[in-house]
């Protein structure tokens, strides 16, 4: 199969997506007061974005994914790596850990909001809370993936500690290392979402929950899309970074 | 400069590795796991000195010591006449297996890397690594992956890799060990060309006793663990060795020795 063909295959089914979206609900297909036509979203879509309500919302929302991102990852990582790389530390806490991390973190939203009550904080709280989780199980995963034969090898040879640190280690994990910032943001836009949802005055997730409450159906899915195109975004950026620095990956 | 000096030393006392009642005791949860116990031996200066000896006798162990990468608890190892406290890629080079080369760096890259650890430039590195990479026969083949070698391949930058310092040693844990019998053979003869033309001190481990005879001026047999060195043989066939002569009775009376050395020791 040569790839462009693949590509049009792909263009042809988004194409017949977004025109089924059209035409079933102006041809009576579908009731248009549950899926508005794709043309009457995206007009709605810009007079939403055009309001200072909704670019405000944007705003905290992108501020909370960011700080809560900022707090996870250094915290998820330090812990991750030390549980790797101290076997006693790791052999204590692993399995908690992995206890904690199956159970559904958003059983734990109402005590978020009994602490830190419904504003910026709880959100921020939250989404780092099961973002470090996840930064947790993946840095181990990122140490562990480093062959003590490379270490050997660097050793031999006369390596420093700090040599290879950034010779062996970084090289070594950065493939996972991308891989964990991909998902973890996932993760972290998914908790703050959460948070938005449930108990809020404010944020993208907030406007969603309300619109889907009034029956607004353009909106909410102006929404959706909003959210879609900046998830995809960022998560495909940071894909495009993997596949550059991992050719060598077999 | 230091080494030239110790070069010269291994000359006149003629041996490159002196192990001198060396011993080790591992420590593990239920008390010590002894390794090594008593161990001796020398090696003279651009020999080819080959160890065999069952699973888990202490080879690597013994092969680490040497390149200072593991303490030993009682003995002394020198190498051209200095103990080796921690690795000195300017006396020993260590080759390992296949998997051991960085898959990120390229072919290049990979031999290049113990230059680039001592920051020397990049256009001096190359001018190093070249005659390397001809020399194992990879001409063409620097730019790479160790994804798109084949086993054998990789074992040739990993020998590139270990020679581009010019360490008077070299040690080589089961090299090929990994490889298809016929790889395996083939690598082994190229191996020797390399060694006849850089005038290297070898110490090669290896499971394969045809390997084994094919290859040493002298073997090492070792009993099971703890490793005692039970069996010192001199391979007296000529140089350069030819496929032809595994068939020969001498080769097949050694092989035979040093296999019921390794059975009687069970
Ligand atoms: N780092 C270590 N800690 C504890 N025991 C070890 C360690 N390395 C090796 N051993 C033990 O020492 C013995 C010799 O191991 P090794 O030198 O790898 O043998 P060989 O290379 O001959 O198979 C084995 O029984 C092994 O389990
Ligand atoms: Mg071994």
């Amino acid at each position: 199969m040569k790839y462009w063909h693949i590509i049009l295959i792909r263009a042809a089914i988004l194409a017949l997506v977004l025109g089924a979206w059209e035409l079933a609900p102006r041809w009576g297909l579908v009731n248009p007061m549950l899926l508005p036509p794709l043309s009457d979203v995206l007009v709605t879509l810009q007079i939403q974005l055009a309001r200072p309500t909704v670019q405000e919302a944007i705003l905290i929302t992108a501020l909370e994914v960011i700080v809560a991102f900022i707090i996870a990852v250094p915290i998820g990582a330090a812990a991750g790596v030390a549980i790797a790389e101290f076997p006693y530390a790791g052999a204590i806490f692993k399995p908690m850990l992995f206890y904690v991390f199956s159970i559904p973190k958003s059983i734990f939203l109402p005590m978020f909001i009994l602490i830190f009550g419904i504003g910026f904080q709880q959100k921020v709280a939250y989404a780092a809370f099961t973002t470090a989780f996840v930064v947790l199980m993946s840095a181990t995963a990122a140490v562990e993936s480093v062959k003590s034969d490379y270490i050997l090898v660097a050793r031999s040879f006369g390596a420093t500690p700090l040599q290879i640190l950034r010779r062996v280690y970084v090289p070594s994990m950065m493939p996972v290392l991308l891989e964990t910032l991909r998902i973890s943001m996932i993760f972290n836009f998914t908790g703050v979402m959460i948070a938005e949802m449930y108990a809020s005055r404010t944020g993208i997730g907030h406007l969603i929950s309300n619109w889907g409450e009034n029956f607004q159906m353009p909106q909410l899915f102006a929404g959706v899309i909003m959210l879609s195109v900046v998830a995809i975004a960022f998560n495909e950026t940071v894909r495009y970074l993997e596949a550059r620095c991992s050719t060598w990956r077999t | 400069m230091q080494y030239v000096a110790d070069l010269n030393a291994a000359k006149t006392t003629g041996a490159a590795i002196e192990i001198d009642r060396v011993s080790h005791v591992y420590a593990g949860p239920e008390g010590g796991v002894p390794a090594l116990s008593n161990v001796s031996m020398k090696v003279g200066a651009g020999r080819f000195i080959v160890i065999v000896g069952p699973s888990g006798c202490g080879k690597t162990s013994l092969l680490m010591m040497m390149a200072g990468l593991r303490d030993h608890t009682e003995g002394r190892i020198d190498v051209h006449g200095a103990p080796m406290p921690k690795p000195d890629p300017e006396r020993v080079g260590v080759i390992f297996q296949e998997a051991s080369l960085f898959p990120w760096l390229t072919t290049f890259d990979n031999i290049e890397f113990p230059l680039s650890l001592r920051g020397m430039s990049k256009d001096e590195r190359r001018r190093k690594s070249q005659p390397m990479l001809q020399l194992v026969g990879l001409t063409g083949f620097g730019e790479r992956y160790p994804h798109e070698l084949s086993g054998g391949m990789k074992q040739r930058v990993s020998i590139a890799r270990g020679l581009v310092q010019d360490p008077p040693v070299l040690l080589m844990d089961e090299p090929f060990a990994a490889l298809d019998e016929q790889t395996r053979m083939t690598m082994g003869h190229e191996l020797l060309r390399i060694w006849e033309t850089t005038n290297k001190t070898v110490v090669f481990i290896t499971h394969s006793l045809t390997e084994a005879v094919y290859l040493a001026d002298e073997v090492y047999v070792m009993s099971p663990r703890p490793g005692r060195m039970i069996d010192h043989i001199m391979v007296d066939l000529p140089r350069p060795r030819t496929y032809e002569m595994m068939a020969t009775d001498t080769f097949g009376r050694m092989r035979d020795r040093i296999w019921q050395q390794i059975r009687k020791s069970h």
